[in-house]
């Protein structure tokens, strides 16, 4: 199909301080990542990147981010990401790092994969916990998600064939 | 970023999860909660989750307003949340201290949501595009767009929802039989039968209906063209070869009775003038077809009914001395109505009668005798049947001729006083007509005529008795054998048109499945076949003697059982399938099939100098239920089909008026002439306007009918205008008497308004013409004239001002003459023959006018140079400018109109303007002030931009040039290779035009489309 190839790269937040994922901001976020390519690989870097660039899903609590770049210039976002070392927000400033999970052609082969590493991140939480209570929720956790997976599970695996009609930017 | 922009990015990504943010994290953790099964919707939650813009400015506001959803946050996670103090304690973690331990907990949670989020993300389809495109190439299957259970399972179910949403749009398919059922003989039947009670089938419908366009038109179903691109195929098979049509949709009309009476009857509804009548001798002994125009009883000129054909079976039959004779009218279905009244109303027919040849009647027992002759093969069909069709197995039968047809109506009225018995025989017999000089070939070839019985066996077991009873009779067998020479004549003849006019020749002809070739092939005149130059020559001469005119078809009782005896194509076959030697000849013997047919030789092209004689052809009755049989036949020998298409490609090339379009005059003729408007309004206006002609500026006022009545009037009022107002300028009564007849006609040419004017320009320059005749008239002038005005005047106070068309024969051979070219050599060649004619002189036209006030005549165009004419163009009289440059120029193309001004354009505008604030108005105000509002509207729809809205004004003199007329069928002839047209002139007009015009021009009118400002020129003729 005609279209812009994309590039999406699934990142998780780590930062050891809470507040950091509090002011976390799609806007924030993409200023932090632009700031970094440009002080890496400069202006043609930051130029390069510029096109296309979005961050497309965000989540706070798991640090979950999903960064959009055209598909020639990915690598140069790519190499940029580990230089981010802090956050900075409204004057405040937080150490952080950004772990490159997955990077894939469609937003839905990141959210596939989501699914699976977090799923996966489940399953270690469980198995590694020690408290009876905390062991209980989990468990219902891992349940929910279960259940709604068996539900829509046979859609779920449809979707291989999907892939080529999608066309997210 | 445009509105529609932005939408089509919201409806892409409304299955896309939205950021999860800190701040507004409750609104994701419920959404997600919601999402997980908890199954409490909450009312902020769809909007939260529905655009991620709104979103964004909510992470503004609620930063200061969190404590508030706080509170009234009774979520049992959030509680919990907040219980255990997780290690994000949400929106009030700016005020809140680090938390001291980390739960997993609300770690878990949270990768929950998410996993739940990404779920519905990826599980929802969110193109447009359908199910099975997203398959890659090479998994796709042709019939999965319509069979589900071609996709992958998976995608089943998908597939299952989106093809529900695409049923409802399409159209409901009737699917209580499957498809081999619906296949099944018996069902296809009754289905069928099911179709054609609405409008009636011909018998060659299904042959039709996969070859042709077909329409549904008075009552019937139609071809209307091949789906072949065949128009000059058409047109050569008409030339060279053979065109085929079904005219069975003709109706037929029998008149039976004493020859006398119907005679009598009958010449109230005709004219001499136009022709020769039912009396006419060839036509009355049987020998020809006549034809003729119907009029109301004793009301010619005017209410014409329409035209028809006739022929009166012949008089020497065995067993007819009573001098009951039969007569047939043959008629275009529009007409049938009027005609079929009047007829009743002349003959005095009131009462319906019913006996044995009642139509109905035979109908229905034909019907039952064939179900019980059929018993055995319905058993059958029954055993294969399931249960409920049990009921209705009996009527499951082909419904031979008129399906529509009410049983309880009468088809036969008989007259007390006189005995006539008028019988409806439409659809009782098939009518093919086959035109072009190959069509005597394909006859001779096709029909082989009936052996004789030699009456050794016994009648009783052979189904056609009639035809062995027949043979008994030593007088009807040597009939048949001159009937079959002559025949066999026929042959040897180049082309029908050399037979004289309407011959008629009896038949009865063998099965003509028996003969059928092998393969396609295309007859051929062979004249060494037929050496007998002397007899051929005889026949030319003399015509089919009259006795040879005699057919068994007139004979009710015989056809209907040559219709019920018929062998089905299907045993036929099986015969053919157990012959010893396939391929050979089937002998059937005496259980062969005698079929009583009857050939009509039609004219072509009998008016006019040129190409006399094309399209002339055979026209073959059939008895009903034969269609098929004789159809395939003729197609195998090389014959072409056409349609109604070629019927008026035909009659046009043939220069005669086409039944119904071009008799304005007779009703049938004004309802084809509204529907014909109303179709073409409609798709005018289905283009945008400044996609379409703007007929105002074009100075068209009507283009999509022609306004005769009001062109009559026009040119009616026009004349008498310019005699009132030069007899009002000039006193003295000699020279007025001069000038009477000078000034109109000059001065309408010419186009001067002022009287004045008029008076100058007359003594200016008196027409040559018009000298010589105004010194012959001088003393007469003044009586005559008023006389014809007073003749006139009565026949419009008797007649209401309706119009008429010029039918005379006497008074159209004057004006043929007057409108030909005549230089003073060629005046006086044309002349010489027709001695008794007078000149065109002002009295002379007076006269006619006199008589017909009001009339139209039909004319016939051919251009002179480019340009290839359309229905409705316009005919209009040339100044004298015009023949100059004519004259100077031979090449030039004709005068330009000049551009009209739209009138009607600011008016569109404003009302549009005035019903945009009305409807803004209406929508502030109350409804009483909506009441006084809808009025305007209403008037407005009645204005389309581009035409002319309103009363017409003055018709003729509304563009640069006169008006005179306007074209009924316009095409580029391909029989003469240049534009030709017919149409109707306003007679008044005409003989205005004829006197004005120079000798050496006269007869040159000028043609303007109605889409064109060009004029063109063209020669105007009238045939006789």
């Amino acid at each position: 199909m005609v279209r812009f190839k994309h590039r999406y790269l699934l990142c998780e937040l780590m930062s050891d301080d809470p507040r950091c994922r509090l002011s976390l901001d799609d806007r924030v976020l993409g200023g932090l990542v632009r700031d970094t390519i440009a002080r890496v690989h400069g202006t043609f870097g930051a130029a390069a990147c510029s096109i296309g660039f979005a961050v497309r899903y965000l989540n706070a609590y798991t640090g979950i981010v999903l960064l959009r770049c055209r598909k020639e210039f990915y690598q140069l976002v790519w190499s940029a990401l580990p230089f981010i070392t802090y956050l900075e927000n409204k004057g405040h400033r937080y150490p952080c790092f950004f772990n490159t999970l997955y990077v894939g052609g469609t937003i839905r082969t990141c959210q596939k994969f989501l699914i699976q590493y977090n799923r996966r991140q489940l399953l270690i939480l469980l198995q590694n916990c020690t408290d009876e209570g905390e062991r209980e929720a989990i468990q219902k956790s891992v349940t929910r998600s279960c259940l709604l997976e068996e539900e829509s599970g046979e859609e779920e695996l449809s979707d291989g064939g999907e892939e080529a009609a999608e066309a997210m930017e | 970023m445009s509105n529609a922009k932005e939408r089509k990015h919201a409806k892409k990504m409304r299955n896309q999860p939205t950021n999860v943010t800190l701040s507004s994290g409750f609104a994701a953790d419920r959404g997600g909660k919601h999402h997980n099964g908890g199954g409490k919707p909450f009312p902020a939650q769809k909007h939260e989750l529905h655009s991620g813009t709104s979103r964004q400015r909510q992470t503004k506001i609620t930063p200061h307003s969190l404590p508030e959803p706080d509170g009234n946050e009774q979520s049992s996670s959030k509680v919990m949340f907040r219980k255990k103090g997780g290690w994000k304690a949400g929106p009030e973690g700016t005020a809140q201290e680090i938390p001291k331990y980390i739960t997993a907990s609300t770690f878990a949670q949270a990768r929950a949501a998410e996993i739940s989020a990404m779920l519905k993300a990826v599980t929802q389809k969110s193109s447009n595009s359908l199910v099975f495109q997203t398959l890659p190439r090479h998994m796709r299957r042709r019939a999965m767009s319509h069979n589900v259970k071609r996709l992958p399972r998976r995608l089943q179910e998908i597939a299952q929802k989106e093809a529900e949403k695409a049923v409802h749009q399409k159209k409901e398919h009737s699917k209580n039989k499957c498809h081999k059922a619906r296949r099944c003989h018996i069902n296809r039947m009754l289905e069928f039968n099911r179709r054609q009670r609405k409008n009636i089938w011909l018998e060659t419908h299904i042959w039709h209906a996969k070859r042709f366009h077909m329409v549904k038109r008075w009552g019937y179903c139609l071809g209307e063209r091949p789906t072949v691109k065949s128009h000059r195929a058409c047109y050569r098979a008409m030339t060279h070869r053979c065109l085929l049509q079904d005219l069975s949709y003709y109706c037929c009309l029998e008149l039976k009775g004493k020859e006398e009476e119907i005679l009598q009857a009958l010449s109230q509804m005709c004219s001499i003038d136009t022709g020769l009548t039912f009396a006419a001798v060839h036509c009355l002994s049987g020998k020809r077809q006549g034809r003729l125009v119907l009029y109301r009883a004793n009301k010619y000129p005017r209410e014409l009914l329409g035209p028809v054909t006739f022929i009166w079976k012949s008089q020497r039959t065995p067993g007819d001395t009573l001098g009951i004779r039969q007569l047939w009218i043959w008629l275009h279905p529009t007409l049938k109505q009027d005609i079929l009244e009047e007829l009743k109303a002349v003959c005095q027919c009131t009462d319906p009668f019913k006996s044995a040849i009642c139509i109905p009647d035979s109908l229905l027992v034909s019907s039952q005798e064939k179900s019980q002759t059929e018993l055995p093969d319905e058993k059958i069909g029954k055993k294969r049947k399931r249960k409920d069709d049990g009921e209705n197995a009996k009527p499951i039968k082909k419904v031979i001729g008129d399906g529509t047809r009410d049983p309880c109506l009468p088809y036969s009225w008989i007259s007390p006083a006189t005995g006539i018995i008028i019988n409806d025989l439409t659809m009782e017999m098939n009518r093919f007509r086959l035109i072009g000089p190959l069509s005597t070939s394909i006859l001779t070839e096709a029909l082989k005529t009936a052996s004789v019985h030699t009456g050794e066996e016994d009648t009783e077991k052979i189904p056609h008795c009639w035809w062995s009873e027949a043979c008994k009779n030593p007088d009807s067998v040597s009939l048949h054998h001159r009937q079959q020479a002559i025949f066999e004549l026929l042959g040897g003849i180049a082309s029908p048109a050399e037979i004289p006019a309407g011959t008629i020749l009896g038949l009865t002809v063998g099965d003509p499945r028996i003969n059928l070739p092998q393969k396609k092939f295309k007859a051929l005149t062979n004249p060494e076949k037929c050496q007998d130059k002397e007899s051929i020559r005889q026949l030319l001469l003399e015509g089919v003697p009259v006795e040879c005119a005699h057919s068994f078809i007139w004979n009710q009782d015989i056809c209907k059982s040559v219709t019920e005896n018929k062998i089905s194509d299907q045993d036929l076959n099986r015969m053919r399938s157990e012959l010893l030697v396939p391929g050979s000849q089937l002998i059937l013997g005496p259980h062969e099939s005698k079929i009583p047919v009857l050939l009509i030789q039609q004219p072509g092209k009998v008016t006019g100098e040129d190409r006399r004689g094309w399209g002339s052809g055979w026209d073959v009755l059939l008895p009903k239920g034969w269609g098929m049989a004789f159809w395939i036949p003729f197609i195998y020998r090389g014959a072409r089909v056409g349609g109604l298409k070629e019927t008026v490609v035909h009659s046009q090339y043939k220069r005669s008026p086409n039944i119904p379009g071009d008799f304005p005059d007779c009703p049938a003729g004004i309802l084809f002439a509204e529907e014909q408007a109303k179709n073409l309004l409609e798709k005018y206006k289905r283009r945008p306007p400044a996609k379409r002609p703007n007929y105002v500026k074009l100075g068209t006022l009507a283009p999509f009918c022609c306004p005769w009545e009001q062109l009559t009037q026009d040119w009616e009022s026009r004349v008498q205008a310019h005699e009132d107002s030069s007899e009002a300028s000039s006193p003295n009564g000699k020279e007025s008497d001069l000038r009477r007849h000078e000034v109109p006609y000059t001065s309408t040419s010419e186009k001067t308004s002022q009287p004045s004017d008029e008076l100058g320009t007359s003594r200016n320059h008196p027409g040559e013409p018009e000298e010589v005749m105004d010194t012959e008239c001088q003393g007469q002038a003044g009586p005559e004239r008023v006389v014809g005005q007073e003749v006139s005047e009565n026949h419009v106070a008797s007649t209401g001002g309706q119009l008429c068309v010029l039918r005379s024969r006497i008074l159209l051979k004057q004006l043929s003459a007057w409108c030909g070219p005549s230089s003073e050599n060629s005046r006086a060649a044309w002349r010489a023959p027709s001695r008794g004619q007078q000149g065109l002189t002002r009295e002379a036209c007076l006269s006619i006018l006199g008589r017909f006030p009001r009339a139209l005549v039909w004319v016939s165009l051919s251009l002179l140079r480019k340009g290839s004419p359309e229905p409705h163009t316009m005919i209009c009289i040339p100044t004298e400018e015009d023949f100059l440059q004519l004259h100077k120029d031979r090449h030039c193309c004709g005068p330009q109109e000049s551009k009209h001004s739209d009138l009607f354009k600011s008016k569109i505008l404003k009302q549009k303007e005035k019903k945009k604030k009305e409807k803004r108005q209406t929508r502030g105000c109350a409804a009483s002030e909506g009441l006084a509002g809808r009025d305007p509207p209403a008037r407005q729809g009645a204005l389309t931009q581009g035409l002319w809205s309103g009363p017409l004004p003055r018709v003729t003199s509304h563009c640069s040039r006169v008006l005179l007329g306007f074209v009924t069928q316009g095409d580029f002839s391909m029989a003469a290779g240049c534009g030709e047209a017919l149409g109707f002139v306003s007679l008044t007009g005409l003989l205005n035009m004829l006197c004005n015009q120079p000798a050496a021009q006269r007869g040159l009118v000028l043609l303007r489309p109605p889409t064109s400002l060009q004029y063109r020129f063209a020669r105007i003729a009238i045939e006789v």
